[in-house]
């Protein structure tokens, strides 16, 4: 049997390994590798949890934020609201708003770099979408070939969203004003104005490029779907039979409704935020119950009981268990394996069609409204990435709504003080932009007594469970097609044969086919052999592998279990 | 770098962010980095990606590093922003090693933890530094992790985790270390130190080898906005609320950062600026000797028999104030003292 390995996966949050054990399957087109079985294995281990015991609660709000650098925000609410319930408080309605602000800003910067300069790179090669692929060729590739057009765009928008954020967190990443009860920065009519200016332009490249862009995507994948499907002679739809999932989608909710916080504090409700918290089953919703949330530890290297809950699980290492695979513990929600993240989000609030409005909040002008329905029901590559920009739509639209309401409310209280309490137990969930985020919390003496956090990619990139079931990303990959021989080049060619991409603009005088255009621009880079991972005497090219890993917005450091995982 | 501390960090930015851009560009041929991620949040490279003057986009489209024309911003190797994986990213980092002499620069994030907890290719993550080491002609510790530990060396450690340069030190390693801290690092200091370093400029660092020219002075001391609250003896009691942020933990008086004039994200805030406390990140010891954040560092010496709670009611001649604000310094730099001899 042949092992495919890619390791680092680059362009995501930490150190990714992930195997796949490949089969060959024949059609009358011949003999190809897909992807038989998956593991995933994340590589770094920092134990957040172990030192956060014994600190001051509130120490944990700005110390988690730490676990990851690129959604340091979420770890910081998910910890704020812990905090919160331990202690008996809640914030006042202003700083709900002013939260959801920061938050939002947040939000909207990492949506758009992770589909821009993170996942969008394979995007544009694979669907011959030339404003997603980095600009290569400079400002003139840009100007005249609209090479990485869209993608030096993104650079741009996700600094302008933190520096929202930095206007009301002080910076990003990290920010310091998040404080059980509240915020500590006040909405002066700076900080709006600065804030408003920002998403103005914000807004303009959410609901605008990136539905275009999107839109192309979308359009592209049918005509991939063909084209591989005439290739190998199999049923391949496109991205949206690309990285298939469970059909199992968990949300915790998120950005509460400012007036209506007793709504927010049942997570069980949730009904009046922006996302609402739900546990999508065999294609309906189902109400979320946090005590259904479990983590076992069979295929983990740790000792003690599996299948506790948050509040009561252990951490104990223990390498030499015997049967262990992985240092990542597999959570299961009603025992089951579940997808989290923007699709989650999506379905659980609107279910399997979406309609988001696109009116500009400046001009009034109506760009027509986002449409789209689900393609796979189990989720995939497609519904995953477009999920992701609808979401960052409803957020920005959802922006200036926030702002009117906060314009007004500079001289209220920001922070709800009480005396805290000795002792006391609470969770934070919170939807990251990866999915469903939970921080579990019990304090005795006035410090962390424990501490444990359930986090987005501990969900998607879990090993098998006690019942053996493999984690989603694991089942995703499999029948992933892993072409033999192929470079990028080789791919796109034989996807994309016509001799259409003009050259002449960038000084290179002749007309080539897509595939010889990126392999000009990948030469002079030293990177000929993009995704290309050599097993058993050849050479198996694992882009579209790659799209399907990304597409779930991996974030390793924050799977905090995670360690070496061996064989 | 000279005329950095002549003119002030801040001045020079605003000045020059232009300049620099066209400086960096100018010495394009002969420079390769390799970005290397040990136990990290991947917050720095978010952070490097904050930058202005220049932006990120002008460090991507328009200068160049290295034979290969790769953009500064995709290094010969950096995990969060490459485009290769796999075989290929790390057949990258043996491009990097044949670099010119001289002119290979080594970018650390993240700290260094012990066997086994962090690897990268089958191989530990301090056995690539140790790879890459000998052919480092520059080394940049970028961020509190990379430079003394950071967040995850918190009591108890459980990885074992160091900076770059003690990790050096226990390997036998002979390199010299920029440390830039902070928690993330701030862009402009990585920006403007990696012109210099390509410029030839000298830099200028302190005992713990960060540039003076950054890390140089006291926030409370030299450059906080809020100083005059102090001096006044207004203080806010509770985050959020005006004042001198000293008795809601500000970590300020023990600080050496320019955050408060330089500040974040385009220049815009900082940590202070939205009503929280400074958490000492750009200090070796930080988490564990800034901890509880929201405690202040040292009591406020009771001088003449009152507390620094009347030095704001006029009660005290100025002198008196004046006698019990240098009390206060005096316990500061004591504890900060004997904060250093426990490390």
């Amino acid at each position: 049997m042949t092992t495919v390995v890619v390791d680092p996966i680059t362009r995501i949050e930490g150190h990714l390994r992930v195997e796949m054990d490949l089969k060959e399957i024949k059609t009358s087109k011949g003999t190809f590798s897909v992807v038989e079985t998956a593991r995933c294995c994340g590589e770094l281990f920092r134990g957040f949890e172990i030192f956060l015991k014994g600190r001051d609660p509130r120490d944990a709000v700005l110390l988690t934020q730490r676990i990851c650098g690129v959604c340091p925000a979420p770890h910081g609410e998910a910890s704020c609201e812990a905090v919160e319930r331990a202690y008996g408080i809640v914030p006042p309605p202003v700083s709900i708003l002013s939260r959801n602000i920061m938050h939002g800003a947040y939000y909207i910067y990492d949506h758009v770099i992770h589909t821009y300069i993170l996942m969008g790179p394979e995007l544009g090669i694979i669907c011959k979408y030339p404003p997603m692929v980095p600009p290569a060729l400079g400002k003139e590739g840009i100007a005249k070939l609209g090479l990485g057009k869209s993608y030096a765009k993104a650079i741009e928008i996700q600094r302008l969203a933190n520096q929202i954020v930095a206007l009301w967190g002080g910076k990003f990443p990290h920010f310091a004003s998040q404080y059980p009860g509240g915020l500590t920065a006040h909405p002066t009519p700076a900080r709006v104005a600065d804030t408003f200016a920002r998403m103005v332009k914000i807004w303009e490249f959410v609901a605008i490029d990136m539905v275009r862009d999107i839109n192309a995507i979308i359009n592209a994948s049918s005509k991939l779907g063909e084209k591989i499907s005439s290739i190998l002679d199999v049923d391949f739809k496109g991205l949206e039979s690309l990285g298939v999932s469970t059909g199992n989608f968990l949300s915790y909710g998120v950005f509460p409704d400012y007036e209506d916080y007793d709504d927010w504090l049942d997570p069980s409700k949730r009904k009046k935020a922006l996302f609402r918290s739900g546990a999508w089953s065999n294609g309906s919703f189902k109400t979320f119950d946090e005590e259904k949330v479990r983590e076992y530890i069979k295929y983990s290297w740790y000792s003690g009981e599996s299948g506790l809950t948050p509040f009561k699980e252990t951490t104990i290492p223990d390498r030499n268990k015997s049967g262990a695979y992985s240092w990542i513990k597999a959570p299961r929600y009603n025992g089951m394996v579940y997808e989290v993240g923007p699709l989650a989000r999506m379905i659980n609030t609107f279910g399997t069609k979406w309609r988001v409005k696109r009116v500009h909040p400046v001009t009034g002008e109506d760009y027509g409204d986002f449409v789209y329905e689900m393609r796979n029901p189990n989720g995939s590559v497609l519904d995953r990435i477009v999920a992701r920009v609808a979401c960052t739509i409803i957020i920005a639209n959802k922006m200036f709504e926030w702002l009117e309401a906060i314009k007004d409310m500079e001289n209220e209280k920001i922070i709800n003080f009480k005396n805290y309490p000795s002792s006391g137990e609470g969770y934070g969930l919170w939807d990251a932009p990866r999915g469903a985020l939970g921080h579990w919390l019990i304090v005795k003496n006035g410090v962390i007594d424990h501490y444990q956090c359930v986090v987005p990619s501990t969900w998607n990139f879990s090993p098998r469970d006690d019942s053996g079931k493999p984690g989603a990303v694991e089942q995703s990959l499999v029948n992933t097609w892993l072409p033999k021989n192929m470079s990028v080049k080789d791919v796109c060619n034989a996807l994309y044969p016509e001799k259409d991409v003009n050259l002449s603009p960038v000084g290179i005088n002749a007309t080539v086919s897509w595939g010889d255009a990126l392999a000009a621009a990948l030469k002079p880079l030293g990177l000929e052999k993009l995704n290309l991972e050599p097993a058993g005497g050849a050479e198996y090219n694992t882009t579209l592998a790659l799209m399907a890993v990304r597409s779930f917005d991996p974030c390793i450091a924050c799977a905090v279990h995670v360690g070496k995982v061996k064989k | 770098m000279k005329t950095v501390a002549v003119m002030g960090a801040a001045a020079f930015l605003d000045t020059y962010g232009v300049e620099l851009a066209k400086a960096i560009n100018e010495v394009k041929d002969y420079w390769h980095i390799c970005w290397l991620n040990g136990a990290a949040c991947t917050g720095c490279t978010i952070s490097f990606a904050q930058s202005v003057n220049p932006g990120l986009l002008e460090i991507f489209t328009s200068i160049l590093v290295g034979n290969s024309g790769l953009p500064i911003v995709l290094p010969d190797y950096m995990e969060t922003l490459q485009p290769a994986s796999g075989t290929l990213a790390e057949e990258l980092i043996n491009r990097w090693k044949k670099g010119s002499k001289g002119r290979r620069i080594l970018i650390v994030e993240g700290a260094v933890p012990k066997k086994g907890f962090c690897q990268i290719h089958g191989k530990d993550f301090y056995e690539h530094l140790q790879d890459v080491a000998p052919y480092a002609d520059h080394v940049i510790a970028f961020g509190a992790c990379a430079c003394f530990g950071g967040v995850p060396s918190a009591k108890p450690n459980p990885t074992g985790v160091r900076g770059v340069q003690e990790f050096f030190k226990e390997a036998g390693i002979n390199k010299q270390v920029i440390n830039i801290p902070c928690c993330p690092g701030n862009p402009d200091h990585l920006v403007i130190t990696l012109s210099a370093v390509m410029l030839g400029e000298k830099i200028e660092l302190d005992k713990y080898n960060r540039p003076k020219v950054f890390f140089g002075k006291l926030m409370h001391d030299d450059l906080c906005p809020y100083r005059p609250y102090y001096d006044r003896g207004i203080f806010a009691e509770k985050p959020g609320e005006e004042g001198c942020r000293y008795k809601i933990g500000c970590k300020g008086p023990m600080t050496h950062t320019d955050c408060a004039l330089r500040k974040w994200n385009g220049h815009l805030s900082y940590c202070v600026e939205v009503g929280a406390p400074c958490i000492g990140c750009a200090e070796p010891g930080f988490p564990d000797n800034f901890e509880p954040f929201y405690k202040p560092v040292a009591e406020l010496p009771a001088v003449l028999g009152f507390g620094p709670e009347k030095i704001g009611e006029g009660i005290l001649a100025a002198t008196a104030a004046g006698i019990a604000i240098h009390g206060i310094r005096h316990v500061m730099s004591k504890k900060s003292e004997d904060r250093e001899k426990k490390r």
